[in-house]
């Protein structure tokens, strides 16, 4: 089985984000890689140990993602893509899934398995755009991936009602949830022995496409501004005569919050 | 008595002796390389104080009856020694006396009245530790048969020594002396006889039998000594009473300075070595050998366990069967260490060649994995390192640093850890902090409390580490407040680093993960030495030993002050007023890499004392003995799921004191104690407060 996992790089969310004029300041920010998309290759190469199947990784983007691909290969990765092209900047969701398609094309794979959304913008659409494209079976929010035959899975995604579980005719694309697996700090004798590991990184034009190709010029979407989030403020403490801080607060609440 | 016969006994005995030795010193030899033959001054003071001196054994107050048992076996042993050399003459030459050590000398005499006391002493300790072994059962004992064999060996040497003497005595005084036998009878001294009172006793016993009758006791005796010595001699390497033949060169040999021989800093950058698996502990020949020298020594005592926070809360380390079943694998893998030893001594650097000999090696890897199979994982991840059984240990073995060296090659090869791990590992690697907050968001404690910024002020006297729970943890920030608060009253010029602080890396070091920890390392060394900073007050000992004692290892020497201590001498010197009113009862709990690591007991009391109008009560287990709270070596980060919780036992301790207050100086000391209390349901009766935070509210 060929399994082509995909990693986004990601801004750090767990620092503040400073925003100036509709723009994200580069200042003090760092990137890592999409949580989600570390479920994914944990499932990847779980299914490699389980399975033998052979894992690639492609990564998509503008500038160096080689610190998240090497992490990649340490937790045990075989193979990886990094597509590297200025154009992808700022790039839309099928814009990436127009590329995925492609790199998925120029392999022989079985199964796909991405993230089920990335950390930035949430939108949790290029795995499932790629399905589309590609036309074949799609399972979103997946926590479990069992492997039936050489051409079949069955897996449980969260639905709104409950676990679902279905049968899966490959090839296909799964995006993964955050419950399918405790993604390996990988050894660090893994991550040294990665350092050694070539990374095959091209443009898109390497990639036999261009920008264009791909529906990037003329862009489904595009981000007019960023804003920053509002800061939660402190809530207020009131003390006193059970009766009558209630008739406060219900006062607050039907006059000033409107909410009653 | 008989040249021959003592002849041939010398030969066997001391033969076979000879052959064991060689094969224990030939293994040593075999493993590692250690350093330690500098300071020889130093080391014998060592060796005079806690061998020769018993200072572990009659130095605590909790086992010094016992102590004291051994000592006096010990030291009666040691004033027998030059008796045996006699009898050894004996066997070659009638009447055999050393020089100086004759009738002509007063010497001779003290010493025959120290031997004979002595002996009589020893008699005595003897029938108690049977008495302890069989009736009272101290449940620390390891109760084998081989203690009883040697209990019982030492009192028929003794027995056999007076009686051997007592017949003779009676031979001269009763029989007039038949064989010429050799006794002390100088006119200035009096006789022989006056001076050794034990061996008249035992002279009495016996004195029913004929004068024939008398001389073959007297034999018998003599004989039976000389073979039983020889025996014991032969028995010795063979168990735990090897102890007496290694615990001096072991104390002797001891690590100086820092309590324990120091992490040894990794070359991480040198490929081979991930190759190799030459990071760290991982096979039974990467130990160096005065670890197996500690392996040698270990007595089986059972102190160690006997402190131990994991054993006394049913973990599965137990630190003697740990020594022990390494010292087994040891010996039961002797042959390949040593051929692999030598292999490994031929290789020349060439890489051709030296494949071929690594092939030849690499058939002597022990059969079993030295971690998961020789000894469980549970077992080496239950360690806090809180340094408890090297503080009692009698002959100064030092398990901390052999465990932080196995986990390093579960960490860094293997992979092999607790999972939980992860979180904090991660949270290290792209926010510097465990937790995984934000780096940027480290310095938002400090808002609106008007504190400089090294950047800002980097002439600043003294800099302020905070640390990441200083910095992140809710509950240790008002710690990090009352801390400023202090410091501004004293007029104390401090900085901080703010967001440029990076964790110490002290749990990843403790947890094996070098790499995590030299990381983390670098780059605060860098920032440190960026600033030029000498003096760092930090009130996270965990941080203070790091920065203290793990950092020049990597080009960062500074001066690192506890905060009690710092607060002490502000006190001192009037810089800050406190007022003597804290009310309610007051007790201490010290940390473990402030007391048993790095030796600070008495600043923290001092300025506890000032608080207090009634004064600090004590902890049954304080100082030296102080009992972990079982977030140390990186367990703060793991999950406690065997047996009871360690931050239980400690505050169920606290609260059978019946303290209103229980002071700590340490962040991790904090959490774990507050949560303990919040298990029991006393954290409404009990406050647990930091040092600072007990200063900050008692400022006049």
């Amino acid at each position: 089985m060929k399994i082509l996992t995909t990693v986004k790089k990601v801004v750090d969310v767990e620092l503040n984000i400073h925003v100036e004029n509709g723009a994200i300041l580069d200042k003090g920010l760092q990137y890592v890689i999409n949580a989600w998309d570390e479920n994914a290759v944990e499932a990847a190469v779980q299914l490699k140990e389980s399975h033998k199947a052979d894992t690639t990784l492609v990564s998509l983007g503008s500038g160096d993602n080689t610190d998240i691909i090497r992490k990649c290969y340490a937790m045990g990765i075989d193979d990886a893509i990094q597509i590297d092209d200025p154009a992808l900047a700022n790039a839309d969701s099928p814009t990436f899934a127009r590329v995925l398609q492609k790199v998925y094309e120029a392999g022989d794979y079985d199964l796909v398995i991405t993230g089920k959304q990335a950390q930035d913008t949430d939108a949790g659409q290029a795995g499932i755009m790629l399905a589309e494209f590609l036309n074949i079976p799609c399972v979103s929010n997946v926590i479990k991936i069992e492997v039936t035959d050489d051409s079949h899975i069955q897996v449980s995604r969260l639905g709104d009602a409950g676990t679902e579980i279905l049968d899966v005719t490959l090839p296909a694309v799964i995006t993964v949830s955050d419950g399918i697996n405790e993604p390996r700090l990988p050894a660090m004798r893994g991550i040294m022995m990665a350092k050694k590991k070539k990374i095959n990184v091209m443009d898109l034009a390497g990639l036999g496409t261009s920008f264009e190709d791909v529906g990037g010029t003329a862009p489904a979407s595009e981000i007019v501004e960023f804003m920053p989030t509002e800061k939660r403020k402190g809530g207020q403490k009131f003390e006193g005569d059970p009766a009558e801080v209630t008739a406060k607060v219900v006062d607050l609440l039907v006059n000033e919050a409107k909410v009653l | 008595m008989s040249p021959l016969f003592m002849t041939l006994l010398l030969v066997v005995g001391l033969g076979i002796f000879a052959r064991t030795m060689y094969q224990r010193i030939h293994l040593l030899m075999a493993l590692e390389p250690a350093d330690r033959f500098n300071r020889i001054k130093d080391r014998l003071k060592n060796m005079v104080i806690i061998a020769l001196g018993q200072k572990r054994l009659v130095g605590r107050k909790k086992e010094r009856a016992s102590g004291i048992m051994h000592a006096l076996i010990f030291w009666g042993f040691c004033v027998l020694l030059i008796r045996s050399i006699t009898l050894y003459g004996e066997g070659y030459v009638h009447g055999f006396q050393l020089p100086l050590l004759g009738e002509s000398s007063i010497l001779g005499y003290l010493y025959i009245a120290l031997k004979d006391i002595m002996e009589g002493v020893v008699l005595i300790m003897v029938i108690w530790a049977f008495y302890r072994r069989l009736v009272v059962k101290p449940p620390r004992l390891h109760n084998t048969w081989e203690a009883y064999l040697v209990l019982g060996m030492i009192g028929v040497l003794m027995i056999s020594d007076l009686l051997y003497d007592g017949a003779r005595f009676n031979l001269v005084a009763a029989y007039g002396n038949p064989g010429d036998l050799h006794y002390f009878n100088n006119p200035a001294f009096g006789q022989e006889f006056i001076w050794t009172p034990v061996t008249v006793l035992a002279g009495n016993v016996i004195s029913g039998f004929s004068a024939t009758g008398m001389e073959r006791v007297m034999g018998l005796m003599f004989w039976i000594h000389i073979i039983t010595q020889l025996t014991f001699l032969n028995f010795l390497p063979l168990g735990k009473h090897f102890h007496v033949i290694t615990s001096l060169p072991n104390v002797f040999l001891k690590s100086l300075d820092y309590p324990h021989d120091k992490i040894k800093l990794l070359d991480l950058e040198d490929e081979s070595v991930w190759e190799e698996e030459t990071l760290g502990v991982n096979h039974l020949y990467q130990l160096n050998w005065k670890q197996g020298l500690d392996l040698y020594t270990c007595t089986e005592c059972g102190r160690c366990k006997e402190v131990c926070p994991t054993y006394v809360t049913d973990k599965p380390l137990n630190l003697h069967d740990f020594n022990d079943t390494l010292k087994a694998e040891l010996y039961a893998n002797a042959d390949n260490l040593i051929l692999r030893a030598k292999l490994a001594k031929t290789l020349t650097g060439d890489a051709e060649a030296d494949a071929k000999i690594k092939e030849k090696i690499a058939v002597f890897k022990p059969e079993k994995a030295l971690v998961g199979e020789v000894i469980a994982l549970d077992t080496l991840w239950a360690c806090t390192t809180c340094r408890a059984c090297e503080q009692v240990c009698p002959v100064t073995i030092e398990h901390v640093p052999r465990i932080i060296a196995m986990r390093q090659g579960q960490t860094l090869m293997q992979g092999e850890y607790p999972q939980e791990l992860n979180t904090a590992f991660k949270g290290l690697e792209r926010n510097g902090n465990p937790w995984g907050i934000g780096y940027d968001k480290r310095a938002d404690w400090a808002e609106g409390l008007d504190v400089q910024l090294m950047a800002d002020h980097p002439e600043a006297e003294y800099l302020l580490w905070v640390g990441c729970a200083g910095s992140f943890d809710d509950r240790t920030q008002k710690v990090t407040k009352a801390l400023v608060k202090i410091l501004k009253a004293a007029n104390v010029d401090f900085a901080i680093l703010g967001t440029e602080e990076k964790c110490t890396g002290d749990f990843a070091r403790r947890a094996g993960n070098e790499m995590m920890y030299q990381m983390m390392a670098t780059e605060n060394i860098e920032v440190l030495n960026g600033y030029n900073v000498k003096k760092i007050i930090a009130a996270c000992p965990h941080c203070l030993n790091t920065l203290r004692h793990d950092y020049p290892q990597m080009g960062g020497h500074y001066e690192v002050i506890h905060h009690s201590d710092f607060i002490n001498r502000l006190i001192a010197d009037g810089r800050i007023r406190v007022k003597k009113s804290l009310a309610g009862t007051l007790t201490y709990h010290d940390p473990c890499y402030l007391g048993r690591y790095n030796e600070i007991y008495d600043a923290p009391r001092s300025v506890l004392n000032t608080l207090s109008s009634q004064g600090l009560n004590e902890l049954p287990r304080h100082g030296t003995e102080s009992f972990c709270c079982g977030a140390g070596g990186g367990r703060m980060w793991m999950e406690e799921t065997i047996g009871t919780r360690i931050n239980v036992e400690r505050s169920r301790e606290m609260v059978g004191e019946k303290a209103d207050t229980v002071a700590v100086g340490c962040p991790f000391c904090l959490t774990m104690i507050e949560d303990g209390m919040k298990e029991l349901n006393k954290d409404e009766e009990i406050r647990t407060r930091d040092i600072a935070e007990l200063v900050a509210e008692q400022l006049a």
